[in-house]
């Protein structure tokens, strides 16, 4: 008669309902180099491209109010009446206040473009970095030994079939491990149950106990390791 | 046959090269992030170019319209008025004295209102700019023949005229000019914004995938790592390539890989020392003992 209780091999499925982790601001910047990076990429190159736009509509429009700024100017030098005087005083002014507005136009438009897309951006490569923060998780503890039951990815996450490969590998090892616990374990019930069969001699059968003993011990940490 | 031998096998090459055929590892990965990119940069191109050409169009009008005020000196032989010719006028009747009309004339009449022509002062003298109020004729007295008095016409000096021609077409085709010459910038400025729009589209595409690449390049490893460790297999995993991301990501699988093995090799341990214990006890052929032979084969195998 075996006296060893058979260890509890988990089973693959999850026990209880986990927690339902959701996006919070606080942690959407995972992988500062990898999602800076690309932040950084395609906001410094829009703001390139605003800032240089900007400035050749800015050119173009001051070159407008120059030209027409020149003509009053002349008009003026012709005719001295009083319209033509007010008209060379006022519409300088006025375009010059125009052309002020749209500078500040483009500069708030530019910086309200720069927010928006370093925010989307931000969820965008978070939507790559959190699969992958998620695995690194299970790297560690994989490392400590630990082949635990892998969830599944939140939904809009990306590198969707990278992380059902990481999951069907981690699967299999994890399978392979629980089927290899319960061979031991059964080799190690027969072994114990021909223990009267053999030749014996003392020394050597000491021996096989106590290696037996040890790997009981171990399938049963294994157990543990696999929960 | 001895020519198809196999070569002596160096050891082997770890040092995979980034290649152009094998850019595009992760397609979904790589083209999403890829094609944002692209996108938001030809929203702009597109957005803010044609805002710059609506400005541009509306300053060289503005230009234009400054040249084409720019009077260019005219030639006075084409624009004066050319003497009319001569045409000597006959009277029909002869004609009283003509001094005692002109006296009847300059005596001013008794009886006679003062009108407005003769409120005029005597010294007063048609204006410069005003049209002569009368036309002078000339008095033939033998033949009793009127002709018109013709100013005194000199044609101008040769100089003068083709100085008045040369600065008249030098003028207008200096205008002309300017006109090409604003065209031509707001054609340059279309063309830039066109050319660069293109050359920005093509190199960010370009940038784009292999900037991706060198994060779906270390998943594509790893993910490989994965389907042999799924076999069973855990051989030797490989360091990055250089200039790789996820380098740190790296470095966590391989440490999982290295707790994996552990697992197997800790297995490995206890199975060799049950085995060997069990064969000393005389229990070596038990079939127990020979599955657990097998399971130790096959871990073992597995690390190779």
């Amino acid at each position: 008669m075996s006296n060893i209780a058979a260890p509890n091999v988990p089973p693959a499925v999850p026990q209880g309902p986990r927690p339902r982790y959701k996006r919070r601001l606080s942690n959407y910047l995972l992988d500062k180099k990898l999602q800076l990076r690309y932040v950084l990429v395609v906001t410094i190159l829009s703001g390139i491209i605003a800032g240089s736009l900007g400035y050749l509509i800015y050119q173009q429009r001051h070159t407008g109010s120059e030209s027409i700024e020149k003509d009053l100017v002349e008009l003026a030098a012709k005719f001295h009446d009083r319209q033509t005087d007010d008209l060379r005083e006022n519409i300088p002014a006025q375009m010059a206040a125009e052309d002020r507005n749209d500078v500040f136009t483009m500069i708030g438009v530019g910086c309200g473009l720069v927010v928006i897309l370093t925010g989307y951006l931000l969820i965008m490569t978070h939507k790559v970095a959190g699969p992958l923060f998620k695995i690194s998780m299970y790297f560690d503890r994989m490392a400590d030994g630990r082949v635990g039951v892998v969830t599944a990815l939140r939904k809009g996450d990306m590198l969707q079939e990278f992380y059902q490969s990481f999951r069907d590998m981690h699967e299999a090892v994890r399978a392979r491990f629980v089927d290899d616990n319960a061979a031991i374990e059964k080799a190690l019930a027969a072994l114990r149950e021909s223990r009267n069969q053999g030749d014996y001699r003392g020394e050597a059968h000491g021996k096989l106990d106590e290696e037996l003993d040890v790997l009981e011990k171990h399938v049963a940490q294994r157990s543990k390791q696999l929960a | 046959m001895a020519d198809q031998a196999p070569k002596p096998s160096a050891a082997p090459d770890r040092s995979y090269k980034r290649s152009w055929k094998n850019l595009l590892i992760n397609k979904r990965y790589q083209l999403r992030f890829t094609l944002f990119m692209v996108g938001i940069a030809m929203l702009l191109m597109t957005g803010l170019g044609y805002r710059v050409m609506t400005k541009a169009i509306e300053a060289t009008t503005v230009s234009k319209t400054h040249v084409l005020g720019e009077v260019c000196p005219t030639i006075s032989l084409l624009t004066e008025d050319v003497p009319p010719p001569v045409v000597p006028m006959k009277l029909d009747e002869p004609a009283p004295d003509p001094a005692a009309p002109a006296k009847a004339a300059d005596a001013p009449k008794p009886d006679a209102k003062p009108d407005a022509k003769a409120d005029a002062k005597p010294d007063d003298k048609p204006d410069d700019k005003d049209p002569p109020r009368h036309v002078k004729v000339q008095l033939d007295e033998s033949s009793l023949t009127l002709t018109p008095t013709v100013p005194v016409w000199t044609p101008p000096l040769a100089t003068t005229f083709v100085d008045e021609i040369a600065a008249h077409w030098k003028c207008q085709i200096s205008q002309e000019h300017q006109l090409y010459m604003l065209d031509l910038g707001r054609l340059r400025i279309l063309l830039v914004l066109i050319g660069s729009g293109l050359l920005l589209v093509f190199g960010l595409a370009i940038y784009g995938i292999k900037m991706t690449h060198k994060v779906a390049g270390p998943l594509f490893k790893v993910g490989l790592y994965f389907t042999k460790m799924q076999h069973g297999k855990l051989d030797k995993v490989y360091n990055l390539r250089k200039g790789d991301q996820l380098v740190d990501f790296y470095e966590h699988f391989k440490t999982a890989h290295a707790g994996v093995v552990q697992l197997e090799k800790d297995d490995i341990v206890r199975l060799k020392a049950v085995i060997a214990a069990a064969e000393a006890a005389g229990q070596g052929e038990h079939a127990a003992v020979s599955e657990l032979r097998d399971m130790l084969a096959r871990k073992e195998k597995a690390l190779e």
